[in-house]
């Protein structure tokens, strides 16, 4: 089946190799200015831990000066889902639309081991090629992780072992589409949106209690602020740290208004602050770890529906 | 190994609300030649695609080679099927057809493919075939498994008389290679004529007639003579068809013995006209209609 499913494939696969190699040469064409100014002395003495008057500035100025590029590679987060709509959606839907599976099932390889072989190889060529692509991301971030974090999503989202995990979510999706829908646009666009709707759901509701939040407050500048922690909500509690409604803030400052007083001051002065909960950079690995594992658990099981299915499948 | 190589029971497949197949019982002798006869959407290509292990059995079973092919998918290495319009992949060239099928197949015979295909050049694009070079191709690869048991369905559909020619030789020499029992699938029932000594006939899903050619040519008869009220008739046991013209009837008659009565000019039967007859939905040997009707809450 290996020779089979690499000619049969062959062309997706070196598609996905050439733009892992794309990325990979834009990565280190980007990535020779931002190296030049991230060695330059003055920012070289600020990093964490050390933390020296000015610092500020010069980080703020790092960054500030690549955030466009910074931003627009997390535009990589759509690569995973390619791998879906591209090798995961076809694989079942083009032979059931052509006929070909009348074919290809009838041969002396059952039609589950067809499928076992065929998604198991496609899937060990996308966990490579989607690490790759997954550790050129880091490298190039690298400068931005140290002084910014990663734990946040704009970072999480494109790196590490979750990347390789999400391709492999996207493939397992798009065979049980082809599988269902039988033909390749409509499994095209199934796999998309469910890809998509799964990484926004997991992304809002569940990533953030992986592991419980931690908590705490702070009066003007967030002190407390750890560079790269991932913050989840923040607040404006009064001094016994009730929530205070728009409502109840709106009036306060009409009191110190009537009263003549600052009301920025007014609010300190009687208490309020905010209260902060969030994940902690720290936190980076473990979080990769959880959420890499949910969606190869995802991608595993979707397959074996797939292989379930696939015999009942009327042909 | 005295499995017979196609046994079906009761076998009903339904799509959505239509039975495309229903309650067929047939059993195809081992080494036999059998042409699946019947009218279009009469359910041969779901019964080849159920026999395939393409199709799941929506009532009674089916076995090939002794075993089912969708719980026991093993059997289908000894099971050659060609598909109604020959599926092969578009982008393979001849050659890497031919190792799809070395490399899918435990039970694989390079000389018979390279016999059946040499003529053909092996960069060619499955895609740039002609019809004709696209069935041998498949015929070649269904071959080159060695099978115990060859289904064909509609496999002269879309070929001209030259290619059907070829087609049928090198179908004809696949099988005294293989010793394969063959179910050829065909409405044209010309095409079946040439190659088959075993009938089964399917109309509207049901199995109409089954048995060996010869033997049914022998056993029916067409009676000419002037019309009359019709009685019982010595030596025919069943009237399959009654055509009147004027005063004039003519009946294909099922006999078990020899017709004496002289006013009867007796005929042999072809067996278009024999099929057509069991075909037409006219007068049938038994009611089926009212029995579907009655059968159709079990489904």
């Amino acid at each position: 089946m290996a020779w089979v499913t690499w000619r049969q494939h062959r062309s997706q696969v070196i598609a996905m190799g050439a733009l892992v190699a794309t990325l990979a040469a834009a990565i280190v064409g980007t990535d020779l200015p931002i190296r030049a100014a991230y060695h330059r002395d003055t920012l070289s003495e600020c990093l964490p831990p050390t933390s020296r008057a000015g610092c500020d500035i010069i980080v703020r100025h790092f960054l500030g000066q690549f955030d466009g590029w910074v931003t627009a590679l997390r535009g990589l987060a759509v690569l995973p889902a390619l791998v879906g709509i591209f090798i995961g959606a076809p694989l079942l839907a083009r032979e059931l639309e052509h006929g070909t599976h009348r074919f290809a099932w009838t041969q002396g390889v059952t039609r589950r081991r067809w499928l076992l072989s065929k998604t198991t190889l496609l899937a060990i060529a996308t966990v490579a090629t989607s690490a790759l692509a997954s550790a050129l991301v880091m490298w190039w971030r690298s400068p931005f992780d140290t002084l910014d974090g990663r734990i946040s999503p704009s970072g999480f989202d494109i790196e590490g072992v979750v990347v390789p995990a999400y391709a492999l979510f996207a493939l397992a999706v798009g065979v049980l589409a082809g599988l269902l829908f039988r033909r390749t646009v409509p499994a095209m666009t199934a796999t998309l949106i469910v890809f998509v709707s799964t990484r926004l759901v997991v992304l809002a509701f569940l990533r953030p209690h992986f592991l419980a939040p931690l908590h705490r407050t702070a009066v003007a500048s967030d002190t407390g602020r750890q560079a790269g922690d991932w913050i989840l909500s923040d607040t404006l509690v009064d001094a016994a740290g009730r929530p205070i409604t728009a409502g109840r803030e709106d009036l306060a400052v009409l009191h110190a208004q009537q009263a003549g007083i600052d009301p920025h001051s007014y609010l300190v002065s009687v208490g309020w602050k905010r209260a902060i909960s969030y994940q902690p950079a720290g936190r980076f690995w473990e979080f990769q770890l959880i959420e890499a594992g949910l969606f190869t658990a995802l991608a595993v099981a979707i397959v074996l529906l797939a292989i379930w299915l696939i015999r009942r499948t009327p042909s | 190994m005295n499995a017979p190589p196609l046994d079906a029971r009761a076998l009903g497949k339904r799509f959505r609300r239509e039975w495309a197949l229903r309650d067929c019982t047939l059993t195809i002798p081992k080494g036999a030649i059998v042409g699946l006869a019947g009218p279009n959407s009469a359910g041969k290509s779901t019964l080849l695609a159920l026999a395939a292990g393409l199709l799941a059995p929506s009532e009674g079973s089916v076995a090939v080679l002794g075993r089912d092919p969708l719980r026991e998918p093993s059997v289908l290495a000894e099971v050659g099927y060609v598909a109604q319009g020959a599926p092969l992949y578009r982008g393979f060239s001849v050659g890497e057809t031919i190792e799809l099928g070395r490399r899918t197949n435990s039970r694989w015979d390079d000389e018979l493919v390279a016999h059946a295909c040499s003529g053909a050049s092996l960069a060619t694009k499955v895609g740039a075939l002609s019809a004709g070079e696209r069935a041998l191709l498949a015929l070649a690869l269904a071959l080159g498994k060695r099978p115990r048991i060859l289904l064909l369905d509609e496999p002269f559909a879309g070929l001209d008389p030259l290619a059907g020619r070829e087609f049928l030789k090198l179908l004809m020499d696949g099988v005294a290679e293989t010793s394969a029992t063959v179910v050829i699938a065909s409405h044209v029932i010309a095409d079946i004529e040439r190659v088959c000594d075993h009938i089964v006939l399917l109309a509207g899903g049901a199995v109409r007639l089954t048995g060996n050619v010869e033997e049914l040519l022998e056993s029916h008869r067409i009676l000419m003579g002037p019309r009359r009220p019709l009685g019982p008739i010595r030596g025919v046991s069943e009237i399959v068809r009654e055509r009147y013209s004027g005063r004039q009837a003519t009946l294909l008659v099922k006999s078990d013995d020899v017709i004496r009565d002289p006013s009867w000019t007796v005929e042999h039967v072809a067996l278009e006209e024999l099929l057509l007859a069991y075909m037409a939905p006219e007068r049938l040997p038994t009611p089926r209609p009212a029995e579907r009707a009655a059968l159709r809450w079990h489904g």
